[in-house]
């Protein structure tokens, strides 16, 4: 997995590709330096799937934001991905654009 | 300043006071045995002069009594008293040639015959016509022995006959100061010597040095004690006496009444002897100070050498130190095993860090890349140089796969940069797990050993067919090329850096190839692990104790081959790497299932990451299987997962409440309800001490 991490004024770009699971939750885990973030914005056009793994890091983050009156965005998630926030239940938690 | 310093310095002080010493005595001997012959000589001479004045005035006396006879004759006692009495003499004899006495002052001698008197006798001598005269020194005299007395001989011309006349010493005590006064005071003794002379009965002096002239009168006046302990007054003894207040080498002796002292002052010759000692105690000292600095200057020097050593030895030690650290970081764990190969490695750094590494990792889930190299030189340049070309060489393997083009590219950018013209050599292989085939390059590193598997008898061990290219970091341009081998299932390469072919026993002589090949051969069926272990136990029984001076590093890989022949089943370690293992095994038995099988590709992912995470984190299983197998009815891939972790059920679990609020949800259970909802079916159940679950994703219908 590769991650593009962009941080504009407390707004955290973050384009992910490849494969979010337990070998690389670890790796988005440090790219997410919250520290004086305020938003968030996910792009998953390059995300092959997800797993739980890589759900625990989505929902700290979420609840990061929440906690601090922030924004969470998640950007063209594909099928597979979108597939599992739904069967998770996720996609009521998430903010999903478009 | 140290203590040996010290005790230097002491014994060249002891040294420098026995050589002062010993001239010191040396002088002092020679000052005294000048003093010695100097007093000698004074009392010869005053023997001579005193004997010699009375004997000349006696023998004038005697010739001029034989001119007045003419011939030796008779005489009236008148006569012979008034020639006695005219020259002042206590006896006078005339005696004829056949020694009878014809006249003399004593009258009972007369007619007696001066043959018969043993001492008078010896005077008969003067008959003989040669000699003229002969003297005797006082002596008891023989009627009266108080009376000490004194005789000269003279002869008549011919022999006929002869004259002899005797004195009386108390005579010639009486004529002493007028007689003898005038020699002493003009006598020399040396420079500073002088005679003293005294009557005997009255201790009046009739001669005194000039010098002191007005000081004394009388022989007690100038400090000598006759009776003074030390004091001899023989002539030949010298003694210690104070004279006018200062001491005196002297001698003594008593003549006609009189003592006559000799007396030298120290100052003649002892003065000298302090001039002498004085001198050489400087030319000595001089010396020895010259010396001790010359030894203090090669002690400073020599202990600036010490502490230079000991310097260069710490830094050293640092400096193996911290290479010795970074060569034993830079060695990896060897990749896990698994059905289709093992491989053990092991480095035993000598005494002196040096550059020798090893390396092997997965390329992918069929291939697995293994190599052994040597740095030249030693310690921490050594050391770092190792580290850059152990991660070249990975990152370009990585890369390119093929083991010659990324030994080229490794030596395109070492020779780039390389200050320090170091080099290296390595052997780099990448095994096939499907087909046992190794394809090596190898740029100037020694020959692995391949070691056959078991067939018929026993086993076969040879070395690989040295092809090489030229070493690494040497020649810019190079193109290295691979070769390829092929391993039998249970066949073995054995990898080694020279530390091992060229260890040397006590007598200078290699361990060699032929040693090498029999260790491998002697190990046979044991492990890869313990093949290493005998390698370099061999190494050391050989060297017996002669220190290492190469690092010694074996590497060992054994193809054993797929087991099981369905081509879609495998072991991983229970480990993060072992999960991404697994992932990369999905993908290949995806590629082998053609694209409906692919289509599968991300739910089966999430699958094997949800169960295989949950086996490594929860069950505490050493590692898992995982079998791939392609369904039909419908069509579909089911995976079967299978540990020895403690029984676990992951389906007994209730699903979370997917419909809470975000902040009150539990981070957890979302991955099994993941899987459930991705499978057509899921199972559990516990085989043995085996977990065994399995979860079937089918191939969605066109619908």
């Amino acid at each position: 997995m590769t991650i593009n991490t962009k941080n504009e004024n407390g707004k955290l770009a973050l384009a992910l590709t490849g494969r979010l699971d337990t070998n690389t939750a670890p790796e988005l885990e440090d790219e997410l330096k919250l520290e004086g973030v305020s938003e968030i914005a996910f792009d998953f056009s390059g995300l092959e799937y997800i797993s739980s793994a890589g759900l625990r890091v989505l929902m700290t983050a979420q609840k990061a934001m929440m906690a601090c009156g922030g924004r969470m965005t998640i950007a063209h998630p594909n099928a597979m991905v979108r597939g599992v926030f739904e069967m998770t239940g996720l996609s009521s938690v998430f903010e999903i654009v478009p | 300043m140290n203590r040996r310093w010290i005790v230097f310095a002491g014994a060249a002080a002891v040294f420098y006071s026995v050589l002062v010493f010993f001239s010191w005595s040396a002088l002092t001997q020679r000052a005294f045995r000048q003093t010695e012959s100097m007093l000698d000589y004074a009392m010869l001479d005053l023997d001579a002069t005193l004997n010699g004045s009375i004997d000349t005035m006696l023998m004038h006396a005697a010739d001029s009594i034989t001119e007045q006879l003419g011939r030796p004759r008779r005489l009236s006692t008148e006569e012979i008293a008034l020639i006695a009495r005219q020259r002042d003499l206590d006896e006078v004899n005339v005696v004829a040639r056949d020694g009878t006495f014809l006249a003399s002052t004593d009258g009972r001698l007369v007619g007696l015959c001066m043959a018969d008197r043993p001492k008078s006798a010896e005077f008969l001598v003067l008959t003989n016509g040669v000699r003229h005269a002969l003297s005797h020194h006082f002596r008891p005299g023989a009627h009266n022995p108080d009376v000490r007395r004194k005789y000269v001989g003279v002869a008549f011309p011919g022999g006929d006959g002869l004259v002899q006349v005797g004195i009386d010493e108390v005579r010639v005590t009486g004529m002493f100061p007028s007689i003898m006064g005038f020699i002493f005071d003009a006598w020399l003794l040396g420079e500073k010597g002088f005679f003293l002379c005294a009557d005997l009965s009255d201790g009046h002096l009739i001669s005194n040095p000039a010098r002191h002239r007005d000081e004394a009168k009388f022989l007690a006046e100038t400090g000598y004690d006759p009776a003074a302990p030390g004091v001899v007054e023989d002539g030949r003894t010298t003694f210690q006496a104070t004279l006018f207040g200062v001491p005196h080498d002297c001698r003594a002796v008593v003549f006609c009444g009189h003592r006559i002292v000799a007396a030298l002052p120290p100052a003649e010759y002892y003065s000298t002897r302090t001039f002498y000692a004085a001198l050489i105690a400087s030319v000595l000292g001089l010396v020895m100070l010259a010396f001790v600095l010359l030894v203090r200057r090669i002690d400073i020097d020599s202990g600036r050498l010490r502490s230079f050593y000991a310097a260069e030895e710490d830094r050293r030690a640092k400096e193996y130190a911290i290479a010795s650290t970074i060569q034993n970081s830079a060695l990896p764990a060897p990749p896990p095993p698994d059905d289709a190969f093992s491989l053990a490695a092991a480095m035993h750094p000598a005494r002196e860090v040096g550059g020798d590494f090893y390396d092997s990792f997965r390329l992918d889930a069929t291939h697995v890349a293994f190599l052994v190299a040597d740095v030249s030189g030693k310690g921490v340049t050594a050391a770092l140089y190792m580290m850059t070309s152990k991660t070249l060489i990975k990152d370009k393997l990585a890369a390119v796969r093929d083991p010659a083009e990324a030994l080229t590219q490794v030596n395109a950018e070492l020779c780039a940069n390389n200050p320090a013209n170091m080099f290296l050599t390595a052997w780099v292989g990448v095994l096939d797990l499907e087909t046992g085939v190794v394809t090596y390059a190898n740029a100037g590193h020694n020959p692995p050993v391949k070691l056959e598997g078991p067939k018929g008898g026993g086993r076969e061990v040879g070395f690989v067919t040295p092809k090489s290219g030229p070493v690494l970091a040497f020649m810019d341009g190079v193109r290295y090329k691979s070769f390829t081998l092929r391993l039998a299932p249970g066949e073995t390469l054995f990898l080694y850096t020279d530390g091992v072919t060229e260890a040397l026993d006590a007598k200078g002589a290699l361990f060699g190839e032929d040693r090498l090949r029999d260790a491998v051969l002697a190990a046979g069926d044991a492990s890869p692990a313990s093949i290493c272990h005998v390698v370099r136990a061999a190494v050391a029984a050989f060297a017996a104790g002669t220190p290492q001076a190469d690092d010694i590093t074996v590497l060992a890989v054994r193809y054993t081959g797929r087991g099981g022949g369905k081509g879609a089943r495998r072991r991983f370690p229970a480990t993060q790497s072992g999960i991404a293992a697994a992932g990369d095994f999905l993908d290949e038995a995806l590629a082998e299932n053609g694209p409906s099988a692919e289509s599968l590709s991300p739910s089966l992912h999430v699958i094997l990451d949800e169960i295989a995470s949950n086996i490594v984190k929860h069950s505490g299983a050493t590692g898992f299987e995982l079998e791939f197998e392609p369904v039909s009815d419908p069509p579909g891939v089911k995976l079967v997962f299978s540990d020895d972790g403690a029984p676990f059920d992951p389906l007994a679990h209730a699903d979370p409440d997917p419909t809470l609020p975000a902040a009150e949800r539990p981070i957890g259970g979302l991955g099994i309800m993941m899987v459930r909802k991705m499978s057509s079916s899921v199972s559990y159940r516990r085989s043995g001490d085996r977990n065994v679950f399995s979860a079937t994703v089918a191939v969605p219908s066109p619908s």
